[in-house]
């Protein structure tokens, strides 16, 4: 027994120092970080929280909230609306669909970098293909530059951020939907309900979980998502397009303002600990109101 | 009302084509059961009727009206399935009160009318579970429920009851039947278990390959089944098949023995084959000699297992009999408890019935 026991931790001993070394000691440093006081690179003493107060003051900060609003909840929801769309466009069967079902996950197999580039381009307003198509088409009067409009930056972006994630969201909501047992939806079509209502009634019930699911992870990989805004745009025009990810890269490796940069960080982490919660709280409970399965 | 008629329906699933021409007549209220081996088409006819197959060819009509072209939920006929098909995010109640919600009833009516189903069918006080606390002869229930809150003019049924085990089945068996007798709607059942054939059925309908084999009532089938098919499936034990050839009005066997009884005016010589139910053989002095090879007695009656020359033959009595493995016996058939059929198209030579 005392033997065994002795094997099982060592067994996971190189797991808990991998953990220690990778997650919870960067995570410890940035936590301590955030409440040291930095002037010019310099720490000036520990346990302040003037780094949060100077945050709190800066304008831009608040500017970065909303459009981080916009690029997390706007980006999740509607990545995981259209997924949902094309997931049960995709779980029909006809020659059409078993085609499309392996092409959607195109966008999703590109790297980051060549990604942003080609959309950059793509929605230049000098040069950009969309921007001249729309016009010469005559369905815009001029040109729109959808990356150097401030009001259109954040959502163009997140186009291009649904273009990119929403291929494997649908491809798993395809799967779930594929998995709803037949006799229930024929159940359902006996009992009266048209094709909407099955699907409101029998299929999203039935693929709550993986719904939730996809949720979750899509708003872990919008939060995590820095290359393609970074690249894209850079934060700009004018901090119109800063989310935290790029504002915290920019305070920390532009302006090495690593106090500031690490005190957005842990309001980051707690933001992302917080959903994370909150979905496990949500998920727990509707299974157990279920019952136990 | 819920009088079904159907006319020379023909369904193909891409070239091939699975129910070839079904002509049926069901009266408003009867039971009628859909039997016959795996993959002969029960569950296409019946999800035809359902409207959850379209049909290439022929006409449904429900007391009267010609549904085959109208969506499932315009027919007014309610499906129990063989997995129950219950909403698993749904209670007992709302599974139940779902299909009456989707027609926007009152909330008053919804209630009163799953209340009515759940005390015809013992589920009171299983109304707030979900179905995975639920047993499966519960399930069952539920879901029979989900058909009977509609009050349909046609329940149809797949199959129902084979997922339960042995016991439970045969409880069920007669609870289905004790609702029918309640409720007197018309019921399509389908079963490829004879026995549940037997016992629930006003009328059965035995399929074979996509035709109708045989129509009639339990008893009919019984005892004056139309072909080898028939009477080999209807019964249990099965009937004793002896193939033979018409001799001096009487059936000879390649092994010579004589068996009596053959109708009238059969050919000499011709192929046929004697068809005899195990309980209709008895034990005599003389008659077809047959070899004992099992001996299996259950108490109310034994059921020995012999063997001819060339075939095998199973008699059941209720008498106690002593004989041992390996003892030779003679087999004498009760008076006309002969079946004759021909050998080349296994029809019945039954001459006496219209
Ligand atoms: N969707 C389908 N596509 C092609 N062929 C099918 C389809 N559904 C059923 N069939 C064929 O139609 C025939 C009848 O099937 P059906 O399910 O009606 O049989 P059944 O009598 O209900 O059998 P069982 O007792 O096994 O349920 C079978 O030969 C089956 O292979
Ligand atoms: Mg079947």
């Amino acid at each position: 027994m005392q033997n065994d026991r002795l094997l099982a931790y060592f067994m996971i001993l190189p797991v808990v120092i991998a953990v220690l070394a990778f997650v919870i000691g960067p995570t410890y440093n940035v936590g301590t970080l955030s409440l040291t006081k930095i002037v010019m690179g310099q720490e000036r003493g520990f346990g302040t929280f003037s780094n949060f107060t100077a945050l709190t003051a800066d304008p831009v900060f608040w500017l970065v909230l909303k459009n981080t609003a916009i690029w997390i909840l706007g980006g999740t929801l509607l990545c995981v609306l259209v997924g949902l769309g094309v997931g049960a466009f995709l779980s029909v069967d006809s020659r059409l669909t078993t085609g499309l079902r392996a092409l959607i996950l195109l966008p999703w197999v590109l790297p980051d970098v060549v990604t942003a580039m080609a959309w950059k381009w793509m929605l230049h307003g000098q040069v950009g293909i969309i921007g001249q198509t729309l016009e010469t088409t005559g369905l815009t009067e001029e040109t729109i530059s959808f990356l150097g409009d401030p009001n259109l930056v954040m959502w163009t972006l997140v186009v291009v951020l649904i273009w990119r994630k929403m291929p494997l969201v649908a491809l798993i909501l395809c799967a779930a939907i594929r998995s709803v047992p037949d006799d229930q939806i024929e159940a359902a079509r006996m009992d009266g309900a048209t094709a909407f209502e099955r699907f409101r009634f029998v299929v999203i019930p039935n693929i709550a979980f993986s719904l939730t699911a996809v949720t979750v992870i899509s708003m872990i990989w919008i939060t995590a998502e820095f290359a393609l805004p970074w690249i894209m745009t850079g934060g700009g025009p004018a901090n119109s397009s800063q989310i935290m990810a790029t504002y915290i890269y920019q305070q920390s490796f532009e302006f090495f303002n690593w106090g500031i940069a690490s005190a957005m960080s842990v309001i980051n982490l707690v933001m992302l600990a917080s959903i994370v919660a909150l979905y496990l709280y949500i998920n727990r409970r509707s299974w157990a109101s279920e019952g136990s399965k | 009302m819920g009088s079904v008629t159907l006319t020379n329906i023909r369904k193909s699933y891409g070239a091939v084509e699975v129910l070839h021409g079904i002509d049926l007549d069901i009266a408003d209220g009867e039971f009628t059961v859909l039997v016959g081996p795996s993959g002969c088409g029960k569950s296409t006819l019946l999800r035809s009727i359902a409207g959850l197959e379209t049909i290439s060819d022929g006409e449904i009509s429900l007391d009267g009206e010609i549904i085959n072209k109208r969506q499932p939920k315009e027919r007014d006929i309610a499906m129990v399935f063989q997995n129950y098909a219950l909403y698993p995010h749904m209670t007992v109640a709302k599974n139940m009160a779902f299909s009456l919600r989707l027609a926007k009833e009152a909330q008053s009516e919804i209630d009163r009318k799953v209340k009515d189903a759940a005390e015809i069918l013992d589920l009171v006080p299983l109304l707030d579970r979900y179905p995975r606390q639920l047993s499966g002869g519960q399930r069952q229930r539920v879901a029979m429920g989900r058909a009977i809150v509609r009050d349909p003019k046609v329940f149809l049924f797949d199959e129902p009851l084979s997922n339960l085990d042995a016991k439970l089945r045969v409880q069920m068996r007669a609870e289905i039947k004790e609702l029918h007798q309640r409720l007197k709607t018309t019921t399509i059942y389908v079963t490829h278990d004879q026995i549940e054939a037997m016992t629930m059925a006003d009328k059965i309908v035995v399929m074979r390959g996509g035709h109708v084999e045989q129509i009639g009532s339990p008893l009919e089938l019984y005892d004056r089944p139309a072909s080898v098919f028939v009477a080999g499936f209807i019964g249990s034990p099965a009937m004793n098949f002896l193939p033979g050839s018409a001799k001096g009005g009487a059936i000879q066997t390649p092994n010579g023995d004589v068996i009596q009884g053959l109708p009238d005016g059969i050919a000499e010589g011709r192929a046929v084959i004697a068809g005899v139910r195990p309980e209709d053989l008895r034990l005599a002095d003389q008659g077809i000699a047959a070899r004992v090879v099992v001996i299996e007695p259950t108490g109310a009656e034994t059921q020995l297992m012999l063997r001819t020359a060339d075939t095998d033959i199973t008699l059941t009595t209720r008498d106690r009999v002593s004989v041992a493995p390996g003892d030779t016996v003679h087999l004498q058939i009760e008076p006309g408890k002969l079946h004759c059929f021909d050998a080349e198209t296994e029809m019945s030579l039954r001459t006496d019935d219209t």
